[in-house]
């Protein structure tokens, strides 16, 4: 009994302890309309402490969550796709609970 | 006056300032602090919008007097999105206009000021289009003022954010005259600090003079005018203007005790001292914005 609560205590510590994972702060995502080309959609990624989001997966699905783009950010954080004939959202996804959900309406 | 080294390189610039002070105390009770404003309705943007700027020479604290401007020598905004991402500049003169900015009939007991040259920048959605820091800097024409005989050029910076992604807010630019925040100026809670550096062609300024004033007329950008009635009233002139020393380090701190427009003005700073055979005092101006918790 002892042996396990210490065993369990260990384990609490070494999690605490452990290496953050590499997106510790918020992820913040926006897209928009191209000005330059209205067939596209440019999506521009981020994180609250200045981080790059270059290689953050970002995938577009449609409402029944049918992924039908799939791609990651750029070296200038950024994704640009044409936009499909179905209705649908962005995923930008910088990890376990660090998505952020963006829907076509939501994209001026 | 505290007993601390003058930051000019001019000789006698204390002196004459005093003297100058010292004339202008006699022909009135009041001093004001001249602020040149560069305001937008909110620094701190949740997604990229298209926005107004509003340019006006003035005391920001007592809604007026104001002074005419001259045409801008710069108007621009430098951009960056990350920290590690490379800044970018944009030049914006092109949406520089003329406006006739209008006095409150307060002012000068009842008679109305004659309406003063400002300007306005009404931008397009893609200039601040993209998350990040937007630094905005104005660099007016110097500004002649007859009561100390001398021009004023105040390097003006007002900072936005779109979206919460950092970029550049705390980078120095290399301005003639800039104060460096060492806090975001987009946000800031009231009853919380807010700190600084004053710097000169990027070099801190120790002891550097400074003053304070809020913005206690709401500037409506479209009517081209302060509200007539103030937020606060002043207990004493002393209040209106909050004047501070930088430190050694050219570094400063100030209270936010209410939700508005702070402007942060160092004086004489610049390394230009004379313009058109005068005296002239190259100062830094940054704004800043509070918000309240709740």
């Amino acid at each position: 009994m002892k042996a396990g609560f210490f065993s369990v205590l260990a384990l609490v510590l070494a999690t605490l302890y452990a290496p953050l994972p590499a997106y510790a702060h918020s992820p913040i995502c926006n897209c928009y309309n191209d000005e330059e080309d209205e067939s596209k959609v440019v999506c521009e990624g981020g994180f609250s402490d200045g981080g790059s989001a270059q290689g953050v997966p970002i995938s577009v699905l449609n409402d029944r969550d049918r992924v039908l783009i799939t791609g990651a950010m750029d070296e200038e954080s950024l994704f640009t796709f044409t936009k499909p004939d179905d209705d649908f959202h962005i995923v930008y996804d910088a990890g376990p609970s660090h998505q952020v959900i963006i829907y076509m309406d939501d994209i001026e | 006056m505290p007993n601390i080294p003058r930051y000019s390189s001019t000789p006698g610039l204390f002196t004459r300032s005093l003297a100058v002070t010292a004339a202008v105390l006699s022909f009135s009770t009041t001093a004001f602090a001249h602020f040149q404003v560069l305001y937008t309705p909110e620094m701190a943007l949740t997604k990229g919008k298209a926005t107004q700027f509003t340019m006006v020479f003035t005391h920001p604290v007592h809604g007026g007097p104001h002074m005419d401007m001259g045409q801008p020598e710069q108007f621009y905004v430098v951009s960056q999105r990350g920290g590690d991402a490379k800044p970018k500049r944009t030049d914006l003169m092109k949406y520089v206009k003329p406006i006739d900015w209008l006095s409150n009939k307060k002012e000068k007991g009842g008679t109305a000021q004659s309406p003063k040259k400002a300007f306005d920048a009404s931008l397009p959605r893609s200039v601040t289009r993209s998350l990040g820091d937007h630094i905005f800097v104005l660099q007016p024409a110097p500004y002649y003022e007859s009561g100390e005989d001398k021009y004023i050029q105040q390097f003006t910076r007002t900072i936005v954010n779109v979206g919460g992604v950092p970029g550049n807010w705390a980078e120095p630019m290399g301005l003639p005259a800039e104060i460096l925040p060492l806090n975001k100026p987009y946000a800031n809670w009231v009853g919380g600090v807010f700190r600084g550096r004053v710097l000169a062609d990027g070099k801190p300024v120790p002891n550097a003079e400074m003053e304070i004033e809020f913005i206690n007329h709401k500037p409506d950008q479209d009517g081209h005018r302060f509200s007539e009635a103030g937020e606060v009233e002043l207990p004493q002139d002393a209040y209106g203007t909050q004047t501070i020393y930088a430190d050694a380090q050219g570094e400063f701190t100030i209270g936010l005790p209410r939700a508005g427009w702070w402007g942060i003005c160092a004086l004489a700073i610049g390394a230009d001292t004379e313009h058109e055979g005068k005296e002239l005092s190259q100062d830094a101006v940054l704004w800043v914005q509070a918000k309240d918790m709740k």
